[in-house]
Parts: C-alpha cells; structure tokens; sequence
C-alpha cells in the first residue's frame, strides 16, 4: 500500500512564515516554527482527533470562529494566530473550566512535577479562579485494576484512556458513564481493567487520575532520572524509558520508536521491573561445595570453572539464552572454539537449520519491517501468535488492519507445506504487498527444513524479494535470537553467518541444543556453560536435559536469578546482569541493531559478562583482545561483514537496520545480477 | 388564517391511515417527483428556498446538493428527536400524519439518489413510534418503499429507530453516534454528514417538519412555494406556543407575520390581568426577548437581528408572575443535565452556572457573581464542540443582560431573609477585625 507522501507548504503562524508538511494538524505545524499550542486530548497515536477538551482554539484568517487546532489540518497560505487576546481568552477559559472540578491536591500526586495540566495551567491558564463553589466528589482512589489506580476526581476527561482502549488495544473495556458533568471513567460493567496493554493509558493521562499501583508515591519527578534502553523480555525489544532513583529501577515508560513499538509498551515490559531490583538476584558468585551452592570469591569460582573446562576441553557445550547480547554471544563462542576446541554452541531452541537455509532465510532482499506490516495489503501469520511471541505486534496488525485495510491471514507449519497455493492466490488477491510473519518454531521438528523450504518457496511464488514493503519477518525465540546467529553463536555457522569456523569442519560437526543434552546425557560431552539460557523452559525438552544435567561433571551459568533447576544442577553460577545494567548491542527481528545502555549499576559483586567471559578466557590461555565493552562491539563489527563500519553512535538511540546500509552488500548469498 | 400546508388536514380523523391519507391527495406528490429525474426534483427543492425547521435553518436543498452524486452508498436519516423544551410541532406531525412525513423521504431520497434511509425517533415517543411503524409498514405493503418504487426503478429502504432519551442525541452527530449503536456524542465537524456521515457515508439529515413539507413543495412548484413568506425565510412554518398564553397549541404560520399576532391573536397571550415579561422565540436555547419585541416579524432574519433566533420555532412565553431567577435556574438545569460531558465549556459551564445559580437564590450571592455568571456564558460561547453549551450560555446570557436589576434584587432579598445572610455579614465583620488586626 503506498504510504502517505508529503508536500511541504508555507503558512504563516503569529506573523512568521513556516515551512511544514501539508495536511498535518495546526498543533504539529506550529512546531515547524516553534509555536506551542497546548493540548490535552490530542494524541495522534490515538487515530483522528476528537476535539473535546478544546484547550488548542487558534484563530484562522477567513474563518469567523475560533478552530481547534488539533483538527485543523494546515494549508498552503493559511493564516494562524495563537497569541491574540480572542485566543488567549479562550485558551484561560478552558484551563479555567478544567480546573473547576480538579482537586487542589498536586503535592501529594504522582503527576505533579510531570503534569501536563500544571504546565498548561502555568503557561496559559488565568492564574486565579473565580470558581468558590463545592467541587465533584468521588471515592478516591479506587483499583482500576491490580496494576492501575483511578483517582475520578482529578480525571479532566479527555477521552485519552478510554480511546486507547477502544480504539488502538480494540479490548473495549474501558467507558465513559454517565455524562455532563456526572461522567466518569470505568469500565463496563466495573470489572478490573484487564488486557495485555493496559498500563500505556498511565502514560496517557495528562492529569494525576491514572497511576501506577507499583509506583505510586515511590518518587517525585525531581528524585529521578531517565534512561534509555531497550526492552529485553521478549524479541519485540520496545524501547524504554527506565525511571531510576538510588540506582534502582522504579518504572519502564515507553520511548516512542515508530520502527519498534510505535510508542505502546506491553504490561509485561512495564510492570516486570521488581524482577531487576533487590533480593531474588544473584549479587555474588556461587560454587557447589560439598553439594551446596555456597557464595564464593571471583578468583575461586573462576578457577574452579576454568580448572573444570580445562579438564572437558573440547568435550563442552554452551548454550547462549534469550536476554545475551550480541557481544557477550560473540566472546562465549570464541571461548568455546578458540579456548577450548569445541564447536558446540548454539542460541537455537528449534534444532539446527542447513547454513545454506539459515543464509536464504535472513536474505536482505527478503527481509521485511515492522512498518510494512501496518502498510502491507496482507499479512500471512505463519505459526506464530504475536500476542505471546512478540507481544507489541499485536497492536501493529490492529493498526494495519483499522487504518490501512490490512488482510490478514493466518496458516500452521504445516498449512504452509500442504496449501502454499492457495494461501499463496489468497494473498496475491488481497495486493502484492505482503509480509511473512513467522515464529522460529517453524523450523522445528522433524518437518522444520520442509517448512523452511515451503517459506522459501511461498516468497518466491509472490515474488516479495522484488517488492518494497514486502518481505518475511521472523520472530525468534529467544529475544536476541537474531543477533546471537548473526554473531556466530550456531553450531554450523561462525560469524556473520560465515561457514563454521574451526574445529568444526567436515569431519566434525557442531553439536546443537538438543545434541548437546543428548551428548551430556550419553556421555560424549562433560561440561555445559548455560548462559543465560534456562533449557528447562520448553516442557517437551524437560527430561532430556534433567538427564542431560544430572550426567554433566560440570555445569557452569550465568544468571541473574536462582531457580530450582539451577539449584539443582549448577555446579558454578555467575551473577549475570539484567538487561537494565548492560552495555551491548542487540539485533531486532528485523535486522534493527539496537544498543542496550547501562541504567544502574549491578547489584553487589555481579561483574559484565564479556569481562567474565575474557577473564575465563585468559584462565584458559587464551586473549580474546577485549578490554572494555566497547572493545566487544568493536570486534564484532569487525568480524561480522555486513556489520563493517559500523559504530556505536550510528546505531544511537533509535537503532539502524544492517540491510540498509551499504555493507550489507556482505551478506553470504548469491544476489542475482 | 393563513395557508395551511402541513396542518390542512390535520384534524381529519383517520389521517394516519394510508387510505384516508391517500383519498386526501397523498402520495400524489411522489408520483409526480417519480416521473421528474433526480437533478429536477432537486431543483424545485432549490427553488423552494426551504430552511431547515429542525434549528439551524440551513436551506435544505443546498444540503442535499452537497451530496455527492450518483449510485453511491448514503443515507437520509430523519431527525425525529424533538427534545428542545417548548417544541411539539414534530409530535403532531408523527402521530396525525405520518404518511406526509413518509412521502417527504422518498421524495428528498429520489431527489438525493438515495437507497437507504432511517427515521430516529426519541424514545419517549413510544406511541408516535407505533403509529410511524404501521404506517412505514402501510407504505410498504402499498410499494412505496422497497424495491422499484411504483415501477420508477428507484428503490428505498426506510427503518425506524427510537432514541433512549438524550437531548444531545437530537445533535444531528450525536443522532449519528447513535444510531450506529455508539454512546451518543458530537462528533467534530468537518467532516460535516454530508461528506462523511452515518457509517463514514454521505448523508443527509432533516428535521420532520422539513421532510414533510416536502410533498407540498412538489405539488404547488418550488417556485409557488418560494413566494410564501418573505425573501429569506420562504413559506409556512409551525410555531408551538406554550408556557403563560390562554391557548397553547401548534400553528401554522406564514413566516415574517408579526410576532404579536402569534402569540395574542392566535394563541390568546397572558391570561387576564398579566403582561408578558419575556418570551423564547426559538426554544429555551434561544436569548429570551422582551415585551419591547413583540412586534419583531417572526422570520429568521428579523429574529437574528433582534438578537435571538428561530431556532426550532417554539416560544415559550413567561408571564410577569414568575421570577426570572426560576426561569434562568429551569433553563440552566436542562442544559447541565443534557450535556452530554464530552468537550471542556459545556460540560463544567453549565455546571458551574446552575451552581451560582443557586447562590443567588439561597442568598449567599453579591452582585459580582453575575459578573463572573456572564463572563462564563461569554467563555462558553463559540468555543464547544457542538452547541449545547451555547444553547445555555445564549438564554442565561440574555438573562442576565436584560434582567440585571431584578436578579440583583432577589439576591439582595434572598440574603435578607435567609440565614445566609447573617453567615456572610459575620464573615465579612471577621474580615474586616482581621484586616485592622494586621
């Protein structure tokens, strides 16, 4: 579907001319000529403007009353005026009639110090009211639900929250009852406010009348400081605001990417936070001692993992987990194939795919965006349910779906190998526009290479490498599941999907996940490193590797919280950072490399993990030539082609993706001419 | 008595049947607009000069010419939500001669080439809604509506649909919102229903009175109804005359007669021994007017220029025995209670109005808060979203201008009598030792 394309115009605002793209509301055109026009109800990422809470009335030339500004759309020679005494009238007026019915309770709200309402009021409010009459009253503040206080009093009704709901999560729960100035927010039927994103309305309100229940009174706005990050709990990785106070992380905010997450966090990557602070985590390194896991010194449990890995050598395995970055992937490979002469590495819950499919499957020309998704004609969802596998999705296909048309249309692994045609004449009959969503677990089973193949095959029959905007789009596993096999953590492949380097070689293949339970489990390997990873997680695997640990001489992990299975097997553990500490790079599953930054500061005795890893490393004999994380980044742009030239500040806070840029040209596939 | 259009037959009983409708001459009108094509039954709409009787007073054949044309998907919706206080003319239409209403909407469809149309009903009115549907159901069993009308290839589809009783539901957007099953609220304009209304289609909305003058426009010639009247304000209207007049009722009147005639000769005036002391020209959201206006000639223009407005065409007449604060306190009620909460000045400027209001009446008001009351009205005028809020801020507005002296007198008596008074006259001895104390 073609996307909009804008035609610049001049127009002149408060006596000045301004260049601005045409057809955008008054609001957003004034900021071409840095003019504020406040605004409470306007939000765009809503859908179309509504108008009610009438703070952005501007004068226009030729128009006798005053327009909101916010549904006003700018055109070529338009004459706006934001600063007359009919404008600002109006503009105290509304602050004054907000402020009729809003409590006077701003020292002891979460919003104060944040508010858009004490902002708009100082800016542009009366400065008195007039106003000496009881005020609305009503039960204050009441659960909206688990997560979400309602405090009513303070609610402005700017429809923001009940639109989200409604319009962009489509869970409809949320309403307005009653009405005049009765109305209040609820939902239907005073049921708690339950849906996977249902904590963006806190972020939302431009008032104190929704909070967060974990963060209410935890802070004031002046206590605080922001950092940007990336989310990594699932391989959606939106990108955060994290909110920290006395180095601990006090609530995750969206930080809008339009290529990521459109500005929308899940519930999940909202609330999760506790999990990153305090006691559950590991803060020192563990060693099993005479069966118990006692906390040791660095020095000792580096030792006694390098002693047990010196004495498996090439008899090891590794594993790397969802959250390891593509840094830390990069260095735990070469530990295993330089240090130790093992080929056996791998980030793969699925089974090991041919490197020759690996390649066709993450072919630039083949790769589609996020955004393509909400401009597509039609999307075939391929073993893959994005409210669980990647969780922001969801409200990008609702928003292809609502504004653009989007089809949609939804087959197994094996619909995809039996019915190719005819989901194939489906799509094609919906426009040539379209994208491939698809999980990992595709490529899994014993059917897993025939499913790669009918992929393969269904991108061919709809021609998408030669379209724009249309393309596959793979959702892993693990959530840098991407940037782990681009950087070489693959029994059959070395970095930059390059062939295996040694000891893998024709005569000795790479082991993966499952032949690595399989060889602890027969004997044929002695040590594992699980880092970051819990193979325990996919039920059907649970046996094979109970068997596969209880077997091992040594079981060394790196992880930031203990559980029963750790406690049983491990026999070291490292403290890992969680993904609010780290420094590193990550790949989205759309090639979007993206930086993780350091928001606070690990907890007790944790060190980086490419600082363990190079002084295991070193323990064993080996240099791995990283002093600093940013060395690691360093060396793998280095080692990975298609990452060459890259740097920290290109991929700056809003990421790249590696298929744009020219050192993709690198890719290990025949293009044809 | 002047022509009678829509009330010729009224009183004929039966009339709500189609067989006495139709042996009074009903339907003939249609057949005649069947054989035109769509662009000459506009015409004579055009030429009618007919203004919308639902309030606005738009001309309702430059509304459908807006409509984009050809064999699209669009809707007529007739808007049958009459809910402003004082006006009753649709009722009688509905319930006396539904039939006129019902040929009126196939006549504007064919002229508009639409195929799908729906009557919103208010909701109270349960008993005219059964008599539209017999007689929706009388036309369609006689081919009126339905596929291929009278062999004309114009086909129609009519459903009835009853409001659940909310004012701001006869806001033709908030009629919309509605009638798609939504909570009726304003929507913002533009996009305005002729571009972009009912399902996101082009639509054309009409108040009863105007549909149904519609077979009379095409039985006489728009240019022969164009000359009833005067120049911008053509043809008859109803005007329903209530509140302190000795006969109440509906009436049909040519526009541009004088006012007075309206209300003393036709509908009698005060009862013996009262003056009027204001009246509502145009429903209780149009700016009251005084005795000195009675001779305003009662047409859209003149009124605009007296500083009110025709709006729906009801006056509500108030005698010299009911104190204005009463009148101003029933109007701001109304209007708070209706708001419908969705844009900032209406909903806390009819709130906060009805409050000083209230003040004034239990005696804790000084002359300053009908400064601050006037300045709120002011505040909400013009800057809503629809205009409810303005329907208030216009009466109570006028109020406080025109009857300025009586207001402040009943404050001042109001302190004098209640305890209030003595409250705010320690309070102010309070202040006073606390300024000499400082």
């Amino acid at each position: 579907m073609p996307r909009p394309q804008q035609r610049t115009i001049s127009f002149t605002i408060d006596g000045r001319e301004v260049q601005a793209p045409e057809n955008t509301m008054l609001v957003d055109a004034a900021k071409h000529g840095d003019v504020e026009i406040p605004v409470f109800c306007y939000e765009p990422k809503l859908g179309q403007p509504v108008g009610a809470c009438r703070m952005c009335l501007v004068e226009i030339e030729g128009i006798p009353k005053l327009q909101t500004g916010c549904s006003t759309a700018v055109k070529d020679g338009m004459v706006v005026h934001t600063e007359t005494e009919r404008v600002k009238t109006a503009q105290r007026a509304v602050v004054e009639f907000l402020l009729v019915n809003h409590p006077l309770d701003c020292p002891v709200c979460d919003k104060g110090g944040e508010c858009p309402l004490q902002d708009i009021t100082f800016g542009w409010g009366p400065g008195i009211s007039r106003f000496i009459e009881p005020k609305r009253h009503f039960v204050k503040p009441l659960a909206l639900s688990p997560r979400i206080a309602i405090d009513r009093e303070r609610c402005i009704l700017c429809y923001r929250c009940v639109r989200f709901s409604q319009d962009v999560a489509e869970d409809d729960q949320l309403v307005l009852a009653e009405r005049g100035a009765e109305t209040f927010v609820s939902t239907f039927d005073g049921h708690p406010y339950d849906a996977p994103f249902s904590g963006n309305i806190i972020e939302l309100c431009p008032v104190g009348a929704l909070t967060s229940r974990p963060y209410r009174f935890a802070a004031r706005p002046w206590d605080i400081e922001d950092a940007g990050s990336v989310c990594t709990l699932c391989p959606a990785q939106c990108n955060v605001h994290l909110t920290v106070r006395d180095e601990r992380v006090l609530r995750v905010q969206v930080r809008d990417n339009a290529d990521v997450d459109d500005g929308w966090l899940c519930d999940r990557g909202r609330f999760a936070y506790p999990a990153l602070n305090g006691r559950p985590r590991i803060t020192r390194p563990l060693l099993r001692d005479g069966g118990q896991l006692r906390e040791v010194s660095w020095e000792r449990a580096l030792s006694e993992a390098a002693a047990a890995l010196g004495r498996a050598g090439e008899q090891t395995g590794a594993i790397a987990g969802g959250p390891v970055t593509n840094e830390e992937g990069l260095l735990l490979s070469r530990l295993l194939r330089e240090g130790l002469s093992s080929p056996h590495v791998d980030s793969r819950a699925a089974g090991t795919l041919p490197l020759d499919l690996h390649r066709a499957l993450g072919d630039p020309a083949l790769q589609a965006t996020v955004s393509d998704l909400e401009f597509a004609h039609a999307a075939l969802v391929v073993a893959c349910d994005p409210i669980t596998d990647a969780t922001i999705l969801d409200l990008r296909l609702r928003k292809g779906v609502r504004r653009h048309g989007l089809t949609i249309v939804q087959a197994t692994a094996e619909e995809l190998r039996v019915r190719g045609e005819e989901l194939a004449a489906q799509l094609s009959g919906a426009g040539e526009e379209v994208v491939v969503l698809w999980h990992e677990r595709l490529t899994a089973g014993p059917e897993g290479i025939a499913s790669a193949q009918a992929l393969l095959a269904m991108a061919q029959r709809l021609g998408l490498a030669g379209i724009d905007g249309a393309g596959l789009l793979e959702v892993p596993s693990a959530a840098n599941g991407r940037g782990l096999r681009e950087a070489g953590v693959l029994p059959n492949a070395g970095p930059g999907l390059s062939e295996a380097p040694p000891p893998a070689g024709p005569s000795r293949e790479g082991r993966g996940a499952d032949a690595i339970a399989a060889g602890l489990a027969e004997g044929e390997l002695s040590a594992v490193i699980l880092m970051e990873a819990d193979p325990f997680l996919r039920r059907s695997r649970r046996e094979a590797w109970e068997r596969a640990l209880g077997r091992a001489t040594t079981v060394i992990a790196y992880a930031a919280n203990l559980n029963d299975d750790l406690h049983a097997y491990a026999d070291v553990i490292f403290p890992a950072q969680a993904y609010a500490e780290k420094e590193g790079t990550l790949v989205h599953p759309d090639g979007r490399i993206q930086r993780l930054r350091p928001a606070v500061a690990q907890p007790g005795q944790t060190r980086a993990q490419w600082l363990s890893l190079v002084q295991l490393a070193s323990a064993l004999g080996l240099d791995l030539g990283v002093r600093s994380a940013l060395e690691a980044s360093e060396q793998l742009f280095d080692v990975v082609a298609f990452y060459a030239g890259l740097t920290l500040e290109e991929i700056g806070g809003k990421g790249v993706r590696w298929q744009e840029r020219d050192a993709a040209g690198a890719y290990p596939i025949e293009q044809p001419a | 008595m002047s022509q009678q259009l829509l009330l010729k037959d009224i009183d004929e009983p039966g009339l709500s049947t189609l067989a006495v409708y139709e042996r009074r001459g009903g339907y003939s009108a249609l057949r005649k607009a069947l054989k035109m094509s769509p662009a000459d039954v506009l015409a004579q709409l055009e030429a009618s000069a007919l203004r919308g009787r639902g309030g606005a007073g738009f001309q309702m054949g430059k509304k459908v010419s807006f409509l984009p044309r050809g064999p699209i998907e669009k809707y007529l919706v007739c808007n049958a939500d009459e809910s402003e206080p004082g006006t009753f003319k649709d009722r009688e239409l509905l319930q006396k001669t539904p039939h006129m209403l019902i040929e009126g909407i196939i006549i504007a469809a064919h002229a508009g080439e639409i195929e799908r149309s729906f009557i919103y009903i208010r909701g109270e009115y349960e008993w005219q809604a059964d008599i539209l549907a017999t007689a929706i159901a009388e036309a369609r069993a006689a081919g009126y509506l339905g596929e291929n009308i009278l062999g004309s290839g114009h086909s129609l589809s009519l459903v009835l649909h009853r409001g659940a009783g909310a004012y701001i539901c006869g806001e033709e957007t908030g009629l919309l919102d509605s009638l798609e099953g939504k909570r009726g609220n304003p929507r913002l304009k533009p996009p305005f229903p002729a571009n972009q209304g009912l399902y996101q289609g082009p639509t054309l909305i009409n108040n009863v009175e105007t549909l149904a003058t519609v077979p009379a426009i095409m039985a006489m010639g728009g240019e022969q109804y164009a000359k009833l009247g005067v120049e911008t304000s053509t043809g008859t209207k109803l005007v329903s005359v209530s509140g302190h007049v000795q006969r109440p009722g509906n009436y049909e009147i040519e526009l541009g007669i004088p006012s007075r005639e309206i209300i003393y000769e036709l509908a009698g005036g005060p009862p013996p021994g009262h003056a009027v002391k204001c009246w509502f020209p145009g429903g209780s959201s149009a700016p009251v007017l005084t005795a000195a206006d009675l001779d305003v000639p009662y047409d859209f223009e003149s009124m605009a220029k007296a500083g009110s407005m025709l709006g729906s065409g009801a006056i509500i007449v108030v005698d010299d025995s009911t104190p204005i604060l009463d009148v101003a306190m029933k109007v701001a009620r109304f209007y708070r209670h209706e708001s419908c909460g969705k844009c900032t000045p209406c909903r806390e400027g009819t709130n906060w109005t009805v409050k000083m209001l209230q003040r004034i009446d239990s005696g804790e008001a000084t002359p300053m808060d009908l400064d601050i009351m006037a300045s709120v009205q002011e505040h909400i005028i013009g800057n809503c979203l629809c205009v409810l809020g303005d329907a208030m801020a216009m009466p109570i507005g006028s109020i406080i201008a025109k009857f300025r002296e009586e207001l402040e007198a009943h404050m001042e008596a109001a302190r004098e009598r209640g305890g209030a008074g003595e409250h705010a006259a320690s309070q102010l001895a309070l202040a006073a030792q606390g300024a000499r104390d400082a």
